[in-house]
């Protein structure tokens, strides 16, 4: 059975009938897999783990038939129960390392506060074990950094003690929203390779969400791409680069600026765009929610919304799929 | 081709206030950097934050006085013009800053924020303002019956077309844009992007174009200058810096810039460790701590910007590296 298994989640902010932020997803994580989710702002990415962890409070609604976690339905868990498995299996990295840390206390401190909650570690044990955490996260002088507080350090600095955080308990699932975003590079090369170094060694399962797409093809196995609440394509790493079948997939790829660093011709080239934007909460098409702006629209497509379909190279929602035509036949 | 801009040994230092009893420390946010821009073509400014690019784009837009060396808009000497100079240089700088939600008057319409450098700098009547709104609106893809809406009303992607539409009311003969595209989302991004390069095209603006994002660069740019703790590391034309880096910190920074499509057959370069303390930067070149190439000699001595294979580099090993 696999690690990480949701079943129709939809998530909406306000009354029951409400628009939905995300809408009947579907996602698995196995064991040690590395999973990106991928989408543009409001694509409601960052919401579907936000309700796996149980950080959507009211007016939020999360429905679904299943939210299962390590044999744990995390719908029905509450309050002490729940604690004891967030923060322990299932930890979770933030966007921007500056606000994730308490800025009142120690580096040191916070560290010890996982262990002493999940581990039952104190004292010098809870100390010792800190600063072999922040030597697996590779900070330079690690002895030194226990006593910092987070505005001494650099946003990489802090992104590495909030990684250290988040496998003191060594969990089961890693989720990591946006994990380099704020960073810089080089920075975001080191970071990543880090992440990718204490999943192979722990084998943790991964959730990377994002919206670079780049990332994700060095660094993920699977992909599950979402627009607007769904998820419109799941398939694998690099297939799914190299013959995207949902158009919206397809369109983020063609809008990614020059990919290769060789030969150029400047000037006359203009990137593939989708025209318009993201439809709004109240100006949702009937039919596929991609139809306003796709260009292989057919008048059906207007009209019913495609269900997920799963194919041989994974999944996809959409009535005319591309880069599939031979298989499926 | 005309020269638009021209900087020369371009330097601005803050001094920093560390208590009543200590010494002010100096931070050389900028340290000598000189570069030529023609009409109608794009210099990107690369490198990662604390590298000076904002501080340089601010020198360039005249919003702060260099230190020291001298800047030149359209021939024109900006150190030592009179009021009246000065007023018409700044009508040729206009700048497209990183936020478009932080960048737009929320209490004005979009169409008085449009035409308010008009207002500023023409004697145009009323209607004839409004004309010239409306025609740039058309350009930059906004509807006529957006002149009568707020900021709050828009995507944006749709602010940062208005920020570029207001830069390019006066027609400026240099766009400064510090990172004009990344808060926006990729499909976003994109169509911004397109739109830089229409306008670009038609009226022949030089672009100054800051960004920590090398695929936007390579996209957009004619020239590159890369940029580390405020002094130029590599400076030249966009496809041999993008073909053949030769500074060591633009071959990192290729590098760890990842790709749609990885070729397994390149090994990455890693570089350990973060950008220095600009209060305390380490003697001889900025970069030694962290450079794979590193010898004696950059711990000591600073390297000069030296003309090498067509662009210029200031490391004391690119003849090695090159190779």
């Amino acid at each position: 059975m696999s690690l990480l298994d949701i079943r129709n989640l939809s998530v909406r902010f306000g009354t029951a009938d409400a628009i939905p932020v995300v809408d009947g997803l579907d996602l698995s994580v196995d064991k040690g897999e590395v999973l990106a989710i991928v989408g543009e702002s409001g694509s409601g990415k960052s919401v579907t783990m936000m309700a796996l962890m149980g950080l959507i409070d009211a007016p939020g609604i999360v429905r679904a038939d299943s939210l299962r976690f390590d044999g744990h339905d995390m719908l029905t868990l509450k309050g002490r129960q729940r604690r004891q498995v967030v923060g322990k299996d299932l930890a979770m990295v933030f966007q921007d390392p500056m606000t994730a840390l308490n800025p009142s206390y120690t580096v040191g401190f916070q560290i010890e506060e996982v262990l002493r909650q999940h581990l039952g570690l104190k004292g010098k044990a809870a100390r010792a074990r800190a600063l072999q955490l922040l030597e697996r996260v590779e900070i330079p002088g690690a002895a030194s950094r226990l006593d910092a507080y987070p505005h001494q350090l650099s946003g990489g600095m802090s992104q590495r003690v909030a990684i250290a955080m988040a496998i003191a308990a060594e969990p089961k699932l890693l989720i990591a929203d946006e994990p380099t975003t704020a960073l810089d590079v080089t920075i975001q090369a080191q970071i990543m390779d880090l992440l990718l170094d204490l999943q192979r060694d722990e084998g943790m399962g991964l959730v990377l969400i994002t919206h670079d797409l780049a990332v994700v093809a060095e660094t993920a196995q699977r992909v599950c791409v979402m627009y607007a609440g769904q998820a419109v394509e799941i398939g694998s790493v690099p297939t799914l680069f190299d013959a995207p079948t949902h158009p919206y997939t397809e369109a983020l790829l063609k809008a990614v600026p020059e990919q290769n660093w060789g030969e150029h011709s400047l000037g006359a080239e203009r990137l593939a765009t989708l025209p318009g934007i993201v439809p709004g909460r109240y100006d949702r098409p009937v039919g596929c929610l991609l139809s306003p702006r796709c260009p292989y629209a057919q008048p059906h497509c207007r009209e019913q919304r495609p269900a997920l379909e799963p194919h041989l190279r994974g999944a996809v929602r959409c009535f005319y799929p591309l880069n599939l035509t031979a298989e499926v036949a | 081709m005309s020269i638009v801009l021209e900087a020369r040994e371009l330097t601005r230092h803050y001094e920093i206030s560390r208590g009543l009893f200590k010494a002010n420390a100096l931070v050389r946010a900028l340290n000598g950097v000189s570069f030529q821009l023609e009409a109608g073509k794009t210099l990107a400014v690369v490198g990662e934050s604390g590298c000076g690019k904002s501080t340089l784009a601010r020198a360039l837009t005249l919003i702060e006085e260099p230190s020291s060396g001298s800047l030149q808009i359209a021939g024109q000497e900006v150190a030592g013009a009179g009021k009246a100079q000065h007023k018409q240089l700044r009508r040729d700088v206009q700048m497209v800053f990183q936020n478009p939600y932080a960048s737009l008057n929320p209490r004005q319409k979009i169409g008085d924020q449009l035409a308010e450098p008009l207002l500023i700098n023409t004697n145009l009547s009323r209607a004839e303002r409004r004309e010239r709104v409306q025609s740039m609106m058309q350009q930059v893809g906004l509807r006529p019956e957006h002149y009568q809406r707020y900021p709050h009303m828009f995507s944006g992607g749709q602010r940062q077309r208005i920020a570029l539409a207001r830069a390019m009311m006066l027609q400026p003969k240099v766009l400064v844009a510090d990172e004009p595209t990344s808060a926006l989302d990729v499909s976003i991004q994109a169509q911004v992007l397109n739109l830089f390069m229409d306008l670009q095209e038609q009226y022949q603006t030089g672009y100054v174009f800051i960004s920590h994002n090398l695929a936007v660069v390579r996209h957009v740019a004619d020239d590159v200058l890369v940029m580390y703790l405020g002094r130029p590391a590599e400076m030249g034309p966009a496809d041999l810096i993008y073909q053949r880096p030769l500074h060591p910190y633009t071959r990192a920074l290729l590098s760890a810039t990842p790709a749609i499509h990885p070729d397994p057959a390149k090994p990455k370069i890693k570089i350990a460790g973060e950008l220095p303390n600009p209060l305390d930067p380490p003697p001889g070149c900025a970069f030694h701590k962290r450079c794979p190439h590193a010898s004696e000699r950059c711990q000591v001595e600073v390297p000069e910007l030296r003309l090498i294979d067509a662009r210029q580099v200031a490391c004391h090993h690119a003849e090695a590296i090159a190779g």
